[in-house]
């Protein structure tokens, strides 16, 4: 069972690490490149990322958070930690480009620590929500 | 998993109705992606390796790398759910313990492959698309072959 959980950790990194690659492939790392390509954008162009975005993840998140209540190992308060911190990083991941397309350029910082705080949340998420799902059968659980 | 299934699962109708269809919708989408795949990538391990590394007598461009992570990460984002989903239901299932841990870590080796051997395949070239295209049908067969054994189980009410 440790070596089921090491290569799922393994597989929510690497898909980290695959939205990071992308996220650097298409806009870039730096706060500089971060504004100018959604300075760029029409808003038109914003809200074609925007809206299912905003529709999807959201659906998604909640039909995988909501099996952290049936999670006994962890308090309801870190529960409540993980799902307001993984919204409310989502909400600052998809904001931020409106607020650089209006020229508040501060919000290049804002998208690329959201967006790095999401995806690392998300794999922490993935994997306590894994490891319960292993119940008894993991050795390392507690 | 001892979420999605409670104990009073055959009793409780409206969770047992929920997990039926969840499991049915399940299976439509891995056949659809396998379906989407073989349109987009091709069937054969050789059409793979012409969409992925491009072919000069048949005009196919390689995959750009751009395209490729875009491909993989909004693809490995709804195989991870679907894993935890159907992984979750099979440990809660009357079979042997040896059966579920070696579909567990034959799928989960298979989900990793595929990804590792896609972005590998600029270094290693069609050896690496090889890989990638038996992890793909491997995880595929076993994951549909695990929800259609969860939805018999639930059908006969013995979960």
């Amino acid at each position: 069972m440790h070596l089921v959980a090491l290569m799922f950790i393994a597989l929510v990194v690497l898909q980290s690490l695959l939205g990071g690659a992308v996220f650097a492939t298409i806009i870039g790392w730096t706060p500089q490149a971060i504004g100018d390509y959604y300075a760029a954008k029409t808003f038109h162009g914003l809200l074609e990322t925007l809206l299912p975005h905003t529709l999807f993840i959201s659906i998604a998140l909640m039909g995988s958070l909501h099996f952290l209540g049936f999670i006994t190992t962890i308090s309801e308060q870190q529960k409540e930690r993980w799902i307001h911190l993984l919204f409310g990083l989502f909400i600052l991941d998809q904001s931020a480009p409106v607020f650089i397309n209006l020229g508040i350029d501060f919000f290049a910082y804002v998208k690329l620590v959201s967006f790095v705080g999401f995806e690392g949340v998300l794999a922490v998420v993935s994997y306590l929500l894994f490891r319960h799902t292993l119940g008894k059968d993991l050795a390392i659980s507690q | 998993m001892k979420f999605i299934v409670s104990k009073k699962l055959i009793d409780n109708r409206a969770l047992y109705m929920s997990v039926l269809w969840m499991v049915i919708f399940l299976v439509v989408a891995l056949c659809l992606n396998v379906v989407a795949k073989g349109i987009d990538f091709g069937v054969t391990p050789t059409q793979w390796i012409g969409h992925a590394l491009g072919n000069e007598a048949e005009f196919i461009d390689p995959l750009t790398i751009k395209d490729l992570l875009l491909t993989l990460h909004t693809e490995l984002f709804g195989l991870i759910l679907l894993f935890i989903l159907i992984s979750a239901l099979l440990m809660r299932t009357s079979r042997s313990r040896t059966l579920k841990m070696v579909l567990l870590l034959s799928g989960i080796a298979s989900l990793l492959i595929y990804p590792l051997g896609l972005l590998a395949s600029l270094y290693l070239g069609s050896f690496a698309i090889l890989l990638a295209w038996g992890a793909f049908i491997l995880f595929h067969l076993l994951m549909i072959g695990s929800a259609i054994d969860i939805l018999i189980l639930l059908l006969r009410k013995r979960f």
